[in-house]
């Protein structure tokens, strides 16, 4: 299938472009950033009494660029430690390397959006589903409200409810912190883990984005059924499971995009929700290092949240060409 | 059986003529309700389609044609519904109150419906062969291998590459190849009656002609009750042996097409006609029928749907035409006509003609 692979190189080029004006902007931003971080560590550093040399490899090690030289210096050197996956060293916690922490935080994060938006995205498509068919009754009018209303709330508040009612009211659920003793990776007990712990933050994600599929899907089952295709599959006899199964596989269509576009919204949401349950992922994790001025873990983070996203749409992309002949075909020729 | 078995087998044709009319439509009103009020869409409805022929139902936009095209396979879009009358379909009984299964059932199996050119009349994420497979489990066809081959004879015969067609998606045919690909859905399951909703509406010259003598030929062949629904005159005179006129959700003259066209009773036929214009001779002489066909909400309760753009309402203003609505009144034998001036002129000519 060679146009297929020439279809993925294409992706995979367009999102290493993406990432590269990504980590340009990172190193702009800390770099040009008021109280010249670099700097400030460079001064602390000579002050408890380094040498010049000494300090300015420390500061290297730190911020992957040299607090020294031309702005392109800087630059080249930045993108060659990172082509090395080298992120630089966490000034909070000296010495532990910023890719580490990073990839340690994304676990938990990535299994927490995935399951929010498997969670919300499934939601949203049978509710706006149910809602489209019954759009003359009160349950379908109920369901739009109740969806435009959730969508309305934004997470962290969804957030401070649902610790405030299930772990301070009710407390069905704690809000300690994940056991740090247990190894991340494919093992029972950090699935286990991460389940009694993201079910609160996983539902809150899909609590205060569900209304968005709903009434998109809503919209979009509305428009199908008045396409003339559904009435001819009724005129030609096909059986309505046959015929519901032709609306929704067409109604879907659209919510490919959306869901593309609500990775990054929920990496964003992160940062928030996290916090509010104190639960150790990317959102804390950047927290964290904002309120310590951490810029090396900052950018770290700011760039994996970058690449997860574009990672995401281009599996949006390709999951588009294999549901839709139109640009399968339509691509490549 | 494929098309050409049936084309061969004179039997099949003697068995299907020698019945009653294949549809009986009587007393048929389609009401949408709007506003809290039914509002008649096609009212007091009789027509007859005799087994092995093609009708051409006429009339302009709102007319109510593709309401009654839709009420012969029980469709009738919400809000609307049938409030009277009754449907009969032979094999397949009276449509108003066959239970919905067997109506689902009955669509596609004993009536072929197919969709205007320009419309997208296929599920545009499925192969026409998928689509084809869908077809045979919902009618629980067993043998999906004849009925692709029967599929492929269809499209064969209507000049297309079947092969390629049902591997095709939609949006790779052009309008003409999709309105093929409608007709053999609708024939596939050896349907015995074909509704034909605007066949050549947004096709172009050449794919008109092409699709009409594939009507034509289809019907001969497979002596199929063929009902053609459309606003273009042109297409009845082609394909179809009898007329139905359509006004304001009444039939308002209804006959051989031949005897129709050459010599139309109703004021309404009459300037439909007129208003064609024709190949030889002074374009300016089409003239435009005065006015605005009526819709739903503008329909006048009583009297004649008619009168306000009737010429002959205008000339003599019968009382009839304000209090009554016309019922269809025979003439000539196998003609029928609704209209108060026409009948009272006819029983005139009658009665001379008895004294």
């Amino acid at each position: 299938m060679p146009k297929a692979v020439r279809q993925l190189a294409g992706h995979l080029l367009r999102g290493l472009v993406m990432v590269w004006i990504v980590t340009t902007f990172t190193f702009v931003l800390v770099h040009e950033m008021p109280g010249n971080p670099v700097q400030a560590q460079y001064e602390s550093l000579i002050e408890k009494g380094f040498s010049p040399d000494a300090a300015s490899r420390q500061v290297a090690v730190t911020y992957g660029f040299v607090p020294h030289g031309s702005l392109w210096s800087q630059y080249g050197h930045y993108l060659s430690r990172l082509l090395h996956f080298d992120l630089g060293k966490s000034v909070s916690a000296q010495g532990v390397s910023v890719a580490k922490e990073v990839a340690s935080a994304a676990k938990w994060t990535i299994g927490l959006v995935l399951a929010g938006v498997v969670l919300s995205f499934a939601l949203g498509v049978v509710l706006g589903v149910v809602a489209a068919m019954r759009r003359n009754s009160r349950l379908g009018d109920g369901l739009s409200i109740a969806g435009s209303l959730l969508h309305g709330v934004p997470q962290y508040v969804m957030a401070l409810v649902l610790v405030t009612l299930l772990t301070v009211k009710w407390p069905l659920f704690s809000t300690g912190d994940v056991n740090g003793l247990i190894q991340p990776g494919f093992n029972v007990a950090y699935i286990a883990s991460i389940i009694s712990h993201a079910v609160l933050p996983a539902t809150a994600f899909a609590l205060s984005s569900f209304g968005g599929y709903l009434l998109t899907m809503k919209s979009s089952v509305v428009s199908v059924l008045g396409d003339d295709f559904i009435l001819a599959a009724e005129l030609r006899g096909l059986s309505p499971g046959l015929v519901f199964r032709y609306i929704s596989r067409n109604a879907i269509l659209p919510l490919f995009t959306v869901l593309a576009l609500s990775f990054g919204f929920m990496f964003g949401g992160a940062v928030f929700i996290e916090s509010a349950f104190n639960y150790p992922g990317m959102g804390a994790l950047l927290v964290s290092s904002i309120g310590q001025r951490d810029y090396s873990e900052m950018s770290g983070a700011f760039l994996l949240i970058t690449v997860a996203v574009i990672l995401a749409n281009i599996v949006a992309d390709l999951l588009y060409t294999v549901v839709d002949p139109r640009v399968r075909r339509a691509s490549g020729t | 059986m494929t098309m050409t078995a049936g084309s061969g087998d004179p039997l099949v044709t003697a068995a299907v003529v020698g019945g009653g009319p294949s549809v009986q439509i009587r007393d048929l009103t389609v009401a949408y309700r709007i506003a809290g009020r039914d509002m008649a869409a096609v009212a007091g409805i009789d027509l007859e389609l005799p087994p092995g022929s093609i009708t051409g139902l006429v009339g302009e936009s709102g007319s109510g044609k593709s309401t009654l095209a839709l009420a012969l396979l029980g469709a009738v879009q919400k809000p609307g519904r049938i409030t009277t009358g009754s449907i009969e379909i032979d094999g397949v009984g009276d449509v108003v109150t066959l239970a919905p299964k067997a109506v689902r059932k009955a669509r596609g199996a004993q009536i072929g419906y197919v969709f205007q050119a320009a419309q997208n009349s296929l599920n545009p994420l499925k192969t026409v062969g998928r689509q084809l497979l869908d077809l045979a489990k919902s009618h629980d066809v067993d043998d999906k291998q004849s009925l692709v081959r029967q599929a492929k004879s269809l499209l064969e015969r209507m000049g297309l590459d079947a092969g390629r067609m049902l591997d095709a998606y939609q949006h790779e045919l052009s309008g003409g190849m999709r309105q093929r690909v409608g007709i053999m859905f609708a024939l596939v399951l050896n349907a015995h009656l074909l509704v034909l909703d605007e066949p050549t509406t947004a096709l172009d010259m050449i794919s008109q002609a092409n699709i009409l003598s594939i009507i034509r030929d289809v019907s001969t062949d497979r002596a199929l009750t063929t009902l053609v629904v459309t606003h273009d005159i042109g297409v009845v005179a082609e394909v179809s042996e009898r007329i139905a006129v359509m006004y304001g959700g009444r039939l308002v003259e209804q006959g051989p097409t031949t005897q129709v066209l050459r010599d139309p009773k109703h004021p309404y036929t009459r300037g439909l006609i007129r208003a064609i214009p024709r190949l030889h001779g002074d374009p300016a002489l089409a003239q435009a029928l005065p006015g605005r066909p009526p819709t739903l909400g503008t329909t006048p309760e009583t009297g004649c749907v008619f009168r306000e753009r009737c010429d002959v309402f205008a000339r003599l203003q019968l009382p009839a035409c304000v209090e009554t609505d016309p019922r269809p009144t025979p003439i000539d034998g196998d003609r029928l006509v609704s209209c108060h001036a026409v009948a009272s002129e006819h029983q005139q000519a009658d009665r001379e003609a008895r004294a």
